[in-house]
């Protein structure tokens, strides 16, 4: 895609120059919501908004900030939300299957080599035995319900290692946090800058990648409602534009340290004023550091992750068998490969 | 009697029939006009989602929902949904309504166990029950015992109240009477204050049950696999409307059964009523 | 048995409510306790039955009570005291189950108060299938049954029509008759203490004190409404209770 090479090539001022020259081909300040959560994951956004990068593309974007990734969607799918970014999951598939949302690109994924996601044990089934993914054959496995992310992970990792796992459903990841916590469950995988912290206390264990189970998972991916990807096809590239400045400027800052430690320092700060709001930056920034997971540049989107979860989704019924890989992503937007 | 004399320029009136104003405000059984109800607002929806005036994502089609059932029920999932949910709900409303049951008792016959009690009760009462879950799986474990704590604690506290309500408003005359016979203290809890408590107890029963039900679903959030609750949470996460209201219908056909079961018991055994 | 009043006197907390009451009631007589309303009859009763501690002076019972008494001091209350989930018979054997009284000994009782009552066609009744004075008649069987040394009669008329009540003080001279018992038998209606009564204690209105004690030497069975004797004492007796009732009677409450 054009946008997408001249993101990669032009610098961080020159990318901000580019789209003001072009912004007024656009009608200016059409008013956007943007569903996020208060994850690291969502720095795309947060960038975005804060460098100007979607007020250089015509929108008035406002932030509204959710709990959970389930009534994000459902938000989209009544309108109240115009784009946010998810993890796929069974609830996301079958908002889409029922005309409501479309994918329109993917956000994080997993990539080996990279920090990913991390399988943690219990102390105690550590303790037990639970040292490796192998060991995982009759342990229960946390997640938030049925059709989530955790459960096509854990289901993933389990039938590669030839395992049978009980899954036990929590609701919230805070929930989770506390039952393996507590060793009433022994299994989970997460995200590394909740799984750090919580193995560095020493009462969980980090035992495995997601990334070595599942190269390329298209973790979270950018979406919208249906109506926005037929009908309103230009502020839709303008939201993935501004969006994925955000992102490159995310990537080559934290990632590639392209600005050196102070670009990190400003990327952080800037991070803070969404993300661990509640403590004090000294604390928060070590927490933002550890988070640090790449988003994928352009919001290209991995479509055989994509499939394979969707036909997982559709093996454990969970959804229905009619749903095709269209039904669910619109692939105009952005560069999608197969991973 | 100045009128008298008014009234004699005109014509008297005539008889005029006193105009009706009682009736009303007595409420009689018209059982077949909740039953129109229902179908009607089933009939709507199902024409509403038939021709799109009611989008998919608003509602589901009633037909779709108890197509979803007819699976349910013929996958046999059905009876692994409720068998689990059902203990879940006798196990945990029997503690928790047995227990307050004897506390309410207590409260009522003893002045100190009240001065000790009541505060307490009225203290945890506004306690939202789901928000002790985490608690109660470090206490309980996460299998059934938290389960059966959730829906026992959510319980308990309105039997507590409506039992020392009930034992309070006891005929204190009957109990005098037991006492100027000569019946022992403990005869007079069983033969006078119990039965005369009955009512109330039972009538906060049916409050307690119903909550019990809402707490099932609560309770279920946390590490349950098999159960209605599960199954609704499951539904809601997945946006599954189909199933989701499958097992709402579930659950509001087993509040009615409950609330149907109650009825019964009170016909029995309070039919000394007036 | 007979029960000795020795200068009772109560209060609740300041307000005195009887004071220096001493009284005979002798065995096989009705004594009526008549007086204003809020006079402390009813409380006197109370205090005579156990069911509240005098704040001085003491209630004695004097010899023992006949055999087979479960319970000498047995209360008739106004407002009848029925359990209203339990049949006529049940409520009968109420009061024998815990004296041990069960099975055919039991059904031997309740069949003879029931009889004694004219209530055996009901036995199976619920309370609430009973008019007042139905319900009545088995307060009185329920007390019969125990076979009391005395029965404190708490206004045991004043909840039913005045037809009904003259059925039942029928009832109770032709029950007395038959098998004299004693009572204390507290009203406010004079035609009933002088119906009933064969000694009548007027009390003062607040505090109680004992005005009079009128005694009428007509058998009871041989009373009747026209009965110049009684309608001379009934005359006394409101002559002395009238100035008493018109000021109890524009008393403030709690004044």
């Amino acid at each position: 895609m054009v946008t997408f090479n001249r993101r990669q090539t032009l610098g961080l001022i020159g990318a901000a120059a580019a789209s003001s020259l072009a912004a007024p081909a656009i009608a200016k300040n059409r008013k956007v919501v943007v569903g996020a959560l208060r994850f690291t994951s969502h720095s795309g956004s947060f960038i975005a908004l804060e460098r100007g990068y979607f007020d250089d593309a015509g929108l008035d974007v406002e932030l509204k900030f959710f709990q959970a990734a389930q009534p994000m969607a459902v938000a989209i799918a009544s309108g109240d939300v115009d784009y946010a970014v998810t993890a796929m999951s069974g609830g996301l598939i079958s908002l889409a299957d029922k005309g409501a949302i479309k994918v329109i690109g993917g956000a994080l994924s997993e990539e080996k080599g990279i920090d990913g996601q991390k399988i943690l044990a219990s102390d105690a089934a550590f303790k037990a035995g639970l040292t490796a993914p192998s060991e995982l054959d009759g342990k229960t496995y946390g997640m938030s319900t049925a059709g989530s992310s955790f459960h096509y992970m854990g289901s993933k990792v389990a039938q590669a290692e030839g395992v049978e796992v009980k899954f036990k459903p929590l609701q919230k990841v805070g929930a989770i946090i506390g039952a393996l916590k507590s060793g009433q469950i022994d299994a989970w995988s997460i995200v590394p800058h909740i799984a750090k912290p919580l193995a560095g206390s020493g009462a969980v264990h980090i035992i495995g990648n997601i990334s070595d189970y599942l190269p390329g998972y298209q973790v979270t991916t950018v979406f919208t409602s249906a109506k926005n990807a037929s009908d309103e096809r230009d502020q839709t590239k303008d939201f993935l534009a501004g969006f994925g400045k955000g992102v490159s400027d995310y990537n080559s800052t934290m990632i590639d340290k392209v600005g050196g430690d102070d670009g990190v320092n400003a990327m952080v700060d800037l991070i803070h004023k969404y993300v661990y709001t509640n403590r004090p930056r000294e604390k928060a920034a070590p927490s933002i550091i550890n988070g640090t997971m790449r988003i994928n540049d352009g919001a290209k989107l991995n479509i055989a992750s994509i499939r394979d979860q969707l036909e997982w989704f559709q093996s454990e019924d969970l959804v229905g068998k009619d749903i095709t890989l269209d039904t669910v992503v619109d692939g105009s937007y952005v560069e999608t490969y197969e991973g | 009697m100045a009128d008298t004399s008014t009234s004699h320029n005109q014509s008297p009136p005539g008889p005029i029939e006193v105009r009706f104003r009682g009736g009303g405000f007595a409420p009689r059984s018209r059982r077949w006009v909740g039953v129109v109800v229902f179908v009607v607002l089933i009939a709507l929806i199902q024409w509403g989602t038939q021709t799109g005036w009611i989008s998919p994502l608003t509602l589901p089609k009633p037909s779709d929902v108890l197509a979803t059932f007819g699976e349910l029920w013929e996958s046999g999932l059905l009876f692994k949904h409720l068998q689990p949910s059902l203990t879940r709900l006798v196990v945990g409303a029997a503690l928790g309504a047995s227990a307050g049951i004897a506390v309410g008792v207590l409260i009522g016959l003893f002045s100190h166990v009240r001065a000790g009690l009541v505060p307490l009760v009225a203290a945890i009462f506004p306690i939202p029950k789901i928000a002790l879950l985490p608690l109660f799986v470090i206490w309980f474990g996460i299998d059934e015992g938290s389960k059966y704590a959730l829906i026992a604690f959510g319980t308990f506290t309105p039997t507590v109240v409506a039992t020392y309500g009930a034992v309070d408003n006891v005929d204190r005359s009957l109990i005098r009477m037991g006492q100027s016979f000569g019946l022992s203290w403990f005869s007079i809890v069983r033969k006078i204050v119990l039965p005369g408590a009955m009512p109330g107890i039972l009538s906060g029963l049916r409050i307690s049950l119903a909550i019990a039900i809402i707490l099932l679903v609560a309770a279920e959030m946390l590490g349950a696999e098999y159960g209605i609750g599960a199954y609704i949470l499951e539904a809601g996460a997945l946006y599954d409307l189909e199933r989701l209201f499958a097992g709402v219908v579930i659950l509001s056909l087993l509040g009615v059964i409950l609330s149907g079961v109650i009825g019964v018991i009170e016909r029995r055994l309070l039919g000394w009523r007036t | 048995m007979d029960i000795r009043l020795e200068s009772i006197s109560h209060r609740y907390g300041d307000t005195e409510v009887l004071r220096d009451i001493s009284l005979d009631i002798p065995t096989g007589q009705i004594v009526c306790l008549v007086g204003p309303s809020g006079c402390g009859k009813s409380t006197l009763l109370r205090l005579i039955g156990g069911l509240e501690r005098p704040s001085e002076g003491r209630v004695l019972q004097l010899g023992s009570s006949p055999v087979g008494c479960l319970n000498p001091l047995t209360f008739v209350f106004q407002d009848f005291a029925l359990l209203p989930w339990r049949s006529v018979k049940g409520n009968i054997s109420l009061v024998l189950e815990d004296h041990g009284i069960r099975g055919a000994k039991a059904k031997a009782t309740i069949e003879d108060v029931l009889a004694r009552t004219k209530l055996s066609d009901f036995a199976n009744a619920l309370p609430k299938q009973l008019s007042g004075g139905m319900k009545q008649r088995v307060a009185i069987a329920r007390a019969l049954a125990v076979n009391p040394a005395v029965m404190l009669m708490d206004e045991p008329l004043s909840a039913l029509d005045s037809q009904t009540r003259e059925l039942l003080m029928d009832d109770l001279v032709s029950l007395w008759s038959r098998q004299p018992f004693t009572a204390v038998y507290v009203t406010h209606n004079l035609a009933e203490a002088v119906r009933l009564g064969h000694t009548i204690v007027v009390l003062s209105r607040r505090p109680g004190e004992i005005r009079e004690v009128v005694t009428i030497d007509t058998p009871i069975q041989d009373r009747s409404a026209g009965d110049p004797v009684c309608q001379r004492k009934h005359d006394l007796l409101w002559e002395l209770m009238r100035e008493e009732a018109r000021a109890a009677d524009e008393e403030l409450i709690d004044g």
